[in-house]
C-alpha cells in the first residue's frame, strides 16, 4: 500500500507545488517588505504548478485507489484554472483596492493559491468525497477572499451571503450524495456506474439524488435557481476576486458536473456512433439541464439589460454565458463537450479582460457605475476600444473568438438535432447585444458629465490588456489548435 | 432491530426542518445552526446506511463531512460577527441584500 | 441485548431529536434554539451508538457538542439584541418556503419507504468501528485526509483574518 501510495504522488505533483506555494505565500510576506515580492512568489509557484502539469499531458489513470483520475479532460480544465489564477495574481498587483496598506495581501495570495488547489482537485475528483472536499475548500477560501475588504460593508455582506447559500446546496448535495450512496452502496462514481448498470436502482429516487446533487454544481456554475449570491458577491468582493470566481470558480464546477455525469449515468452499453453516449435508461438528467439551461442564460440576460453597476451588469453576464454552456452538456456527445471546453479557454481571456477594463476604470475613477464611462472613448482611447472588443467577443459576433465559441455550441446542438434550443441561445445573444451596447454607447458616443482629463496607465496595466486582447482577437481567426487541443482533452478515463 | 426506514424518516424530518429554518428564519446565527441541523441529517442518513450495509466507507464521509462543518463554522460566525463590527461602526441603515 | 430496550432507545431519542430539532428552527429566542441544539446533537450521537458507530458517535460529541455549539454560543453572546443578521428580503416567502419544503419532504419520504434497500444482514457482532475507519484513512483515503488538513488551515487562516479588529484603523 505505501508503495502505491508514494508512486501515487507522481499524479498530485502540480497539487504539491500549489500546497507549498501557499505556505511559500504566508512566509514571504513576514520576511519581505514589498507585496510585490509576496505576489512573485506565488506566480512563480503557480508556473512550477504548470510545467509540473504540463509533464501529465496525455496520461490517462486513476491515482490514489479512484479518488482523483488524471486524464486529458482534467489536465485541459487544470490549465485553465492555473492560467487563470496567474491573471489573476497580475491583476492584483495593480488593484488599488488590494494593495490598501491596511489589508495584508500575506493571506489574500495564500488563499488565492488554496483556491486554485481546490479548483484543480474539482477537475480531477472521481469520487464523492473527494468532489465534497475540494468543492468546500474551493468555497471556503472564496468566502473568506469575497469578504476580503471587509471594511466595504457590501464586501461583508456579500461574504455572509455566499457562506449562506454555499453552505445550503453543500447540504443538499450531501444529502443528494448520501442517498446515492444507499441506492448503490459506494462513493466511487466508476463503482456506482457499475452498480446501476448491472443491478439498476429505483429510478425516482436516483432522480432525486441526482436533482439534489445538482444544487451543488448549479451553485459553483450559478445556474438559475442557484445564482442568488452571484450578483450581489460579484458586486461586493474586490475585482479580481469577481474575475477569479467568474472564470476559475465556473470552469472547476463544469469539469466536476461533466465528469459526474459523463462517468455515473453513461450507458455502457450503448452502441451508436463514435463520439456519442447515452445515459442510463429512463434516468431524465438531460430534460433538467434542458430547462436549467435555458432558464439560466434567459434570466442572467434579462435582468443584466437594467443594471446600473459594470460589475453587477457582467455578473448576470457571466450567469448567461454559464447557460450557453450548459447547452453543450444536453447534446450528450464529445462534440458538445469539446464545445464547453473550447467556450472556456475562450471565455477566460475575455471576461478577464473586461473585468481588467473595469478594474482599471475603477482604480482611477472609483466607481463602477455605468456613468462613469460615459467619455471614455476620449479619456482613455486604448482602453475603451479594448473593452469593445471584449464586449463584442462577449456578444459572440465575429471576427472575435466570442463568435467561434459559439458557433461550435450551435453547431454541436445542430448536429444533435436540438434546433429550438440552439434557437434559445441565439435570441438570447441578441439580448445580449443591448446591454453590450449599452456601455459601449456610454463610452463613445455619450461625453462625460465629470473631469475630461485623460487617464494614465502603467506600462505593465497596458502589457496585461495585450495579453488578454490578443488570444481575443487571434483566436478568433486562428483557431485549429484550441479546436484540436479541446477535441483531444474530452477523453475521460475509463469511459468511450 | 429498527426497520431501516425508521432512521432514514428520522433524518429526512431533521433535513426538512434544517431547510425550512434556513429559508425561514432571518437571525444569520439561527440559520447558520439550521445549516448544522440539515448535515447532521446527512450524516444520520449515511451512518444509517453505512451500519445496515456493514460498510465502513460511508463513516469516512461522516468523519469529513464534520471536519467541512467545523470549518464551515468557524469561518461562517467569523463573517457575521465582521459584519456585526462593522454595522456598529460603520453604522449603514440595513442591510439590504437579494435585490435583482 | 434485550430487542424492546434497544426499541424503547431509538423511539425516546427520536423524539428528543424531533422536539428539539423543532425548537431550534421555530423558537424565537437565540438562546433557546442554541441549547435545544445541544439536545439534537446528544440524540443523534445517541443514535450513531444505536447504529454501532461509535467513534463516530464520539466524534459527534467532541466536534459539534465542543466545538461547533460553543462557536454558536459565542456567536450569539458576541451578537445578540444588538441587531439581527437580516440577510432575506421579500423574496422568500414563509408559505412557499414551507410548501416547498412540504414537497421536498413529501418526495423523500417517498423514496425512502418505496425503495427496496439492499440491507445485507450482518451476522458478525458489531465491534468497534475505530479501527476499520483508521486503516481507510490511512489507505485508500489518504488524498482526502491530506485535502482536509489543508481545508482546516484554510479555516483557521481566514477565519483569524476576517474576525481580527482591524489594528490599521487606530493609526
Amino acid at each position: 500500500m505505501i508503495e502505491q501510495i508514494l508512486s501515487n504522488m507522481w499524479y498530485i505533483r502540480p497539487e504539491i507545488a500549489l500546497t507549498i506555494t501557499c505556505l511559500a505565500a504566508i512566509l514571504a510576506d513576514v520576511f519581505f517588505k514589498r507585496k510585490a515580492l509576496v505576489a512573485g512568489v506565488v506566480l512563480g509557484g503557480l508556473l512550477a504548478s504548470g510545467v509540473l502539469l504540463m509533464e501529465q499531458y496525455g496520461v490517462s489513470a486513476p491515482a490514489f485507489s479512484h479518488m482523483l483520475a488524471v486524464d486529458p479532460f482534467s489536465v485541459y480544465f487544470r490549465g485553465v484554472i492555473l492560467v487563470t489564477a496567474m491573471f489573476v495574481v497580475l491583476f492584483s498587483l495593480s488593484s488599488v483596492e488590494i494593495n490598501n496598506p491596511r489589508l495584508r495581501v500575506g493571506e489574500y495570495y495564500a488563499l488565492i493559491v488554496a483556491m486554485t488547489l481546490g479548483m484543480t482537485l474539482m477537475a480531477g475528483s472521481s469520487n464523492m468525497l473527494m468532489m465534497y472536499l475540494s468543492l468546500e475548500l474551493t468555497s471556503l477560501s472564496s468566502y473568506i477572499l469575497a469578504g476580503f475588504t471587509k471594511n466595504a460593508p457590501a464586501s461583508a455582506e456579500a461574504s455572509l451571503k455566499y457562506v449562506i447559500f454555499g453552505a445550503l446546496s453543500s447540504g443538499l448535495m450531501l444529502y443528494g450524495i448520501s442517498i446515492l450512496y444507499g441506492l448503490t452502496g459506494s462513493l466511487d462514481i466508476y463503482a456506482i456506474n457499475h452498480v446501476l448498470m448491472t443491478m439498476g436502482a429505483n429510478r425516482l429516487a436516483l432522480l432525486i439524488a441526482g436533482v439534489l446533487i445538482m444544487a451543488g454544481f448549479g451553485y459553483k456554475i450559478s445556474a438559475v435557481p442557484f445564482h442568488f449570491w452571484t450578483p450581489d458577491v460579484y458586486e461586493g468582493a474586490p475585482v479580481t476576486i469577481t474575475a477569479f470566481l467568474s472564470v476559475a470558480s465556473k470552469a472547476a464546477g463544469f469539469s466536476m458536473l461533466m465528469r459526474f455525469m459523463k462517468v455515473t449515468f453513461i450507458d455502457s452499453t450503448f452502441a451508436g456512433p463514435v463520439g456519442t453516449w447515452a445515459l442510463i435508461p429512463g434516468f431524465e438528467f438531460t430534460n433538467i439541464l434542458i430547462v436549467l439551461s435555458v432558464l439560466t442564460m434567459t434570466l442572467g440576460n434579462l435582468v443584466a439589460v437594467w443594471q446600473k453597476n459594470v460589475k453587477r451588469l457582467l455578473a448576470y453576464s457571466s450567469i448567461a454565458h454559464a447557460g450557453y454552456m450548459l447547452m453543450g452538456l444536453v447534446v450528450l456527445g464529445n462534440d458538445g463537450f469539446a464545445a464547453v471546453l473550447i467556450y472556456f479557454v475562450i471565455y477566460m481571456f475575455m471576461n478577464l479582460g473586461a473585468f481588467f477594463v473595469v478594474m482599471l476604470v475603477s482604480n482611477k475613477t472609483g466607481s463602477e457605475h455605468i456613468d462613469t464611462y460615459k467619455g471614455l472613448g476620449s479619456r482613455a482611447p486604448l482602453l475603451s476600444v479594448a473593452m469593445a472588443i471584449f464586449l463584442v467577443s462577449l456578444t459572440g459576433l465575429p471576427p472575435t473568438a466570442g463568435f467561434i465559441g459559439k458557433l461550435y455550441l450551435f453547431a454541436a446542438l445542430i448536429n444533435a438535432k436540438m434546433i429550438w434550443l440552439a434557437i434559445v441561445g441565439a435570441l438570447n445573444s441578441v439580448v445580449s447585444l443591448y446591454y453590450y451596447v449599452l456601455i459601449f454607447r456610454n463610452m463613445f458616443l455619450r461625453e462625460g458629465t465629470g473631469s475630461t482629463e485623460p487617464l494614465k496607465f502603467a506600462l505593465s496595466d497596458n502589457i496585461i490588456l495585450f495579453l488578454l486582447l490578443i488570444p481575443t482577437l487571434v483566436l478568433g481567426l486562428y483557431f485549429t489548435p484550441l479546436v484540436q487541443f479541446a477535441q483531444y482533452s474530452v477523453a475521460m478515463f475509463g469511459v468511450r | 432491530m429498527i426497520s431501516i426506514e425508521y432512521y432514514l424518516l428520522l433524518s429526512a424530518f431533521m433535513f426538512c426542518a434544517g431547510v425550512v429554518g434556513v429559508l425561514v428564519r432571518r437571525n444569520a446565527i439561527v440559520v447558520f445552526m439550521c445549516i448544522e441541523l440539515m448535515l447532521n441529517a446527512v450524516n444520520l442518513t449515511l451512518i444509517t446506511f453505512s451500519a445496515y450495509f456493514g460498510d465502513p466507507r460511508g463513516q469516512v464521509l461522516v468523519f469529513f463531512v464534520m471536519v467541512v462543518a467545523a470549518a464551515e463554522a468557524a469561518v461562517g460566525l467569523a463573517i457575521v460577527i465582521a459584519l456585526f463590527r462593522n454595522k456598529l461602526t460603520v453604522n449603514i441603515d440595513e442591510i439590504n441584500i437579494l435585490k435583482w | 441485548m434485550n430487542i424492546e430496550l434497544i426499541d424503547i432507545i431509538f423511539y425516546f431519542l427520536a423524539i428528543v431529536v424531533i422536539a428539539s430539532a423543532s425548537v431550534v428552527v421555530f423558537s424565537r429566542n437565540i438562546l433557546y434554539s442554541a441549547f435545544s441544539l445541544l439536545f439534537t446533537f446528544v440524540g443523534v450521537a445517541g443514535l450513531y451508538v444505536l447504529l454501532t458507530a461509535d467513534f463516530l458517535a464520539i466524534t459527534q460529541l467532541v466536534v459539534y457538542v465542543g466545538g461547533i455549539l460553543v462557536l454558536i454560543l459565542f456567536g450569539v453572546m458576541l451578537t445578540n439584541n444588538v441587531f439581527n443578521v437580516d440577510i432575506k428580503t421579500g423574496s422568500i416567502k414563509t408559505l412557499p418556503a414551507l410548501v416547498l419544503t412540504a414537497v421536498m419532504a413529501g418526495v423523500l419520504c417517498g423514496i425512502f419507504f418505496f425503495t427496496q434497500w439492499t440491507v445485507r444482514p450482518s451476522e458478525v457482532v458489531p465491534t468497534s468501528t475505530a479501527p476499520a475507519i483508521g486503516m481507510a484513512l490511512m489507505t485508500g483515503y489518504i488524498l482526502p485526509f491530506e485535502v482536509a488538513s489543508v481545508v482546516l488551515l484554510v479555516a483557521m487562516i481566514g477565519a483569524a483574518m476576517i474576525a481580527r479588529r482591524d489594528t490599521g484603523k487606530q493609526n
